[in-house]
């Protein structure tokens, strides 16, 4: 009978350990395993660290002579082209295809252009609307056969300097605080704002469709503008501290203004907003006006009673120096010269020009900015990839959805479809530049998506302590009734193997004198 | 002469100093994240401790759209609250933290670790809204302020889990890697709290914490009236010293630092520095804890006032002309293309009225050809039935 209880609990302790092997284990490993997408990481590495290499932007050029007929001039402008290019580092490759007049294709203003023109001098002049460069030579420039060179440095160091400054270095933003981070969706939020309750009106909506509506369309293939307006009683965003002041710094306005009631970007969809606000001061704390707005203007002199600031990637504010008078109007006349003001400034706080006002020609510059934000939406779509393999990397623990995968493969090949476009020397135009643009925006997107994919957050660190905690209470009950059980189990065989030894000793005890009674 | 040499040593050091601080300032835009991980009554001043830093920071000008309030905000309106709705951090009741607007973007059991690791990750689901989300960039400096109750290397989230160092530690990589902040400013106040920036190693990182380990970190004083502590000895140095701060305070974050003795905070205040790359005496208090945005005038002489002024003569270079210039030809274009589209329709009405033309001259001969086969029929059946024989009544009357 204790044999037959021995075996069977030798059975069950067997079944709970086959539980644990056969069950057990590979259903921990089931709900324990984190589900990790096999990422192109080798391919995103290389990327990494052979940027561009894959690029070659070409830029079709077409030259076309007034006066005099020059059959070959593309081509030998071509040589002076590719000797100047190759002269420079260029972080990402580019260069330039010259070809003939008669070659281009779609309309002259969607391509660039270059004019010879038979004049008294050399010299040059790029056209502010549309992407002509007229390039001036006199007779003794093509007796001594400079006009290729002249053309070629014009082209280079004017009309695309854009290009040859910035694809020359990598795309850091060190020392670029005033701009806006590109982003193609961008909301406008233009604010009257008065320190009095006084009930005013404006014209605003004449004046935005007038004039605002003409540069949204221009800036279209760049930026998709939204726009809001409002007026804002009771608030002179905190300038009545400096009225007493007669010589006011960018400091000291820095310090009072307070635009926190103007910077809340959570009513917008857009991800990136910028401001223009319009402040009159209260009639209460500044009945005879800001002293530190152009002292000598008068009430009546409306186009200097206000001074413009620019607020780095924030946008525009407008002081008036006088208080607005009750049941006030502001008439466009009152406006159009503020809004050509916020036109230049908007230049600045997109990107498109160092200084406000610096743009000399948009036309050129516009297309210009087009090919090096492409570039720089490659390469921050590259840099967001390189992120996520570091990290899926580094956090072990971290799952990495099969929707990670599928955007990064989307991405990647977005990214060859864009750089077929850039490499290809027989497309050009604003069609061209719009697509890979457009395609670029997308690239982003996409890498972003990939990176912040929702399921990709866990707390990454477990303490010892805490696997304890939670595999113990777990295990702990049924492992220690098997492990005393086995003990036992062992101890009474041991017992059992004693007992028996000691009864066949006690056994033969007993036989031994028998057998030397025998004897 | 003295004088002379010693103005002039002044000044430039004083230039010395503007460029020193000049140069290191690259922040755009502020940030704060302000915590309190604990609930329940007994941890009001956990909550006074993250509301005193609101305020802080929001009268020194960071925006409510860039605060993330995270807060149980459960002392307010709790039963046991004498001053229904509102919250003090100091016995005298000078100050009603809770009587100013106040958006908590987090409450009672929002305030998760995963939320909190989610929030600094920005690693959300599309329904997000915007207000509850750090939406910043490389151009952000970030102060976040966290207080609660915590042991070595650990900070409980409300009685129910708990955030290790080495989370948060993850989570900065993770920021740091996506470009999500320019410099970080880490505070926290809790038992033990040098332990929770030991495990820091991301670049740009400057923490502070009450504690260092196995030291506890303490209340200042208790409110009778109230019944609890109402506010922690590190944070109420801290609010101490950033009371005197304004937008224009040259105050720098050693000072702060310098600020914590031991026979004020009762523990040994840490200060991790090794990450950060500017020196502390350089760093403005305001380049963390307001928002002071740069301001750059308008570079318009009287000559470009004048000008702007009849700047919407077509012929001045501007790119607002540039884009009605491009307008009214795209207009144009468009009357053309209409003009052309009109000629086309006119054309395709011609082609229409031919062939309606066609048609009729078709169903003309097709009518002639149809009368002439009447006709025909007429004209066969008449000649083979013959003439028709005169009645009686016509024989009678007309022969």
């Amino acid at each position: 009978m204790p044999i037959c209880n021995n075996n069977l609990r030798l059975l069950v302790g067997l079944c709970f350990v086959g539980l644990y092997l056969l069950v057990g284990v590979p259903l921990w490993y089931n709900l324990t395993a984190v589900y990790r997408a096999p990422l192109p990481v080798e391919y995103i590495r290389s990327l990494h660290e052979q940027k561009f290499h894959d690029v070659h932007m070409v830029i079709p050029v077409y030259i076309k002579s007034i006066v005099y007929r020059f059959p070959d001039v593309h081509e030998a402008v071509q040589v002076q082209v590719n000797h100047l290019l190759n002269s420079r580092y260029q972080f990402v490759p580019w260069s330039l295809q010259v070809l003939p007049h008669s070659e281009m294709k779609g309309p002259e203003s969607e391509n660039h252009v270059i004019s010879l023109v038979l004049d008294d001098f050399v010299g040059y002049s790029i056209s502010y609307s549309s992407k002509e460069t007229t390039v001036f030579f006199d007779d003794r420039s093509v007796i001594s056969n400079d006009v290729p060179f002249f053309v070629a440095q014009t082209i280079i160091e004017h009309t695309f300097t854009l290009e040859l400054e910035q694809l020359s270095s990598d795309f850091s933003r060190k020392h670029e605080t005033t701009a806006i981070s590109y982003n193609p969706n961008i909301h406008l939020s233009v604010s009257l704002l008065t320190g009095d309750g006084y009930p005013i009106s404006w014209e605003i909506d004449s004046a935005l469709k007038e004039y605002f509506t003409p540069l949204r369309k221009l800036l279209s293939p760049l930026v998709n503008f939204t726009v809001d307006t409002g007026i804002t009683y009771y608030n002179d965003l905190n300038l009545h501290i400096l009225n007493e002041s007669q010589s006011v710094t960018e400091q000291d306005i820095s310090h009072a203004i307070d635009l926190s009631e103007l910077s809340s970007m959570n009513y917008f969809e857009e991800p990136v907003s910028l401001n223009l606000a319009i402040i009159f001061p209260s009639e209460l704390t500044a009945p005879s006006g800001l002293q530190f707005i152009n002292n000598n203007s008068t009430p009546e002199d409306y186009g200097n009673n206000w001074k413009s600031y620019v607020v780095p990637q924030w946008g525009v504010f407008v002081i008036n120096k006088y208080p607005l008078q009750r049941d006030s109007k502001l008439t466009g006349s009152f406006l159009v010269p503020i809004m050509y003001q916020f036109a230049n400034d908007l230049f600045q706080l997109l990107g498109l020009a160092k200084n406000s006002g610096d743009i000399t020609h948009p036309g050129v510059t516009i297309d210009s900015f087009k090919r090096w934000t492409t570039l720089r939406n490659i390469n921050k779509a590259e840099e967001t990839l390189w992120s996520l393999v570091k990290l899926a990397n580094s956090f072990e623990q971290m799952s990495i959805p099969h929707e990670v995968l599928t955007n990064t493969t989307a991405a990647l090949d977005l990214r060859l479809d864009i750089i077929d476009l850039l490499n290809d020397p027989k497309k050009g135009g604003d069609l061209l530049w719009n697509q890979a643009l457009a395609l670029s925006n997308q690239l982003v997107k996409l890498s972003e998506t990939a990176f912040f994919h929702s399921e990709m957050v866990q707390q990454n660190f477990f303490p010892q302590e805490h696997k304890i905690a939670v595999y113990l209470p777990l295990l702990g009950p049924s492992s220690v009734v098997i492990f005393f059980g086995f003990i036992k189990l062992m101890k009474e065989r041991n017992q059992n193997a004693k007992a028996e030894n000691e009864k066949e000793d006690k056994d033969s005890q007993k036989s031994e004198p028998s057998n030397s009674t025998e004897k | 002469m003295l004088n002379f040499w010693k103005s002039y040593v002044v000044i430039l050091l004083l230039c010395l100093g503007l460029l020193a601080f000049a140069d290191d300032v690259k922040h755009t835009n502020n940030w704060a994240v302000l915590v309190c991980t604990s609930r329940f009554w007994f941890n009001y001043r956990h909550m006074a401790n993250v509301l005193s830093m609101y305020r802080t920071v929001k009268r020194l000008g960071i925006p409510d759209s860039q605060i993330i309030l995270m807060l149980s905000d459960d002392v307010a309106c709790n039963s046991r609250n004498l001053f229904c709705g509102s919250v003090f951090n100091n016995q005298d009741h000078a100050i009603d933290l809770y009587g100013d607007s106040v958006e908590v973007d987090y409450r009672g059991y929002e305030v998760t670790v995963e939320n909190f690791i989610r929030l600094l990750t920005d690693r959300w689901s599309e329904d997000q809204p915007k207000s509850k989300r750090l939406l910043t960039d490389e151009n952000s400096n970030i102060f976040i302020y966290m207080t609660g109750h915590g042991g070595d290397d650990f900070l409980k989230f409300q009685d129910a889990e708990e955030i290790a160092s080495e989370d948060i530690a993850d989570a900065f990589e993770q920021m740091y890697e996506k470009k999500r902040y320019n410099e970080i400013f880490f505070m926290v106040d809790t038992c033990q709290a040098n332990t929770m920036y030991s495990k820091f190693y991301s670049p740009n990182i400057l923490a502070v914490g009450s504690s260092e380990l196995d030291e506890s970190s303490y209340s200042h004083h208790s409110d009778v009236e109230i019944g609890v502590a109402v506010i922690d000895r590190f944070t109420y140095y801290s609010l101490e010293f950033l009371e005197q701060i304004e937008k224009n305070s040259t105050a720098t974050l050693q000072d702060l630092f310098d600020y914590y003795t031991f026979e004020k905070v009762h523990s040994h205040v840490g200060v991790k520095t090794d990450l950060y790359q500017r020196n502390p005496r350089h760093v403005l208090i305001t380049d963390f804890f307001a928002n002071v945005q740069n301001v750059q005038a308008d570079k318009r002489s009287e000559e470009n006032i004048e000008e702007s002024k009849y700047s919407n003569d077509v012929l001045t270079n501007n790119v607002l002309n540039l884009a009605a210039e491009r307008e009214s030809d795209e207009n144009k274009t468009d009357v053309r293309e209409s003009y052309n589209n009109s000629a086309n329709h006119f054309i395709k009405t011609h082609k229409l009225n031919n062939a309606i033309t066609d048609d009729f001259s078709i169903s003309y001969k097709t009518r002639i050809f149809a009368m002439s086969v009447v006709l025909s029929l007429f004209a066969c059946v008449y000649l083979t039935k013959g003439v028709k024989a005169p009645t009686t009544k016509q024989q009678l009357f007309y022969i």
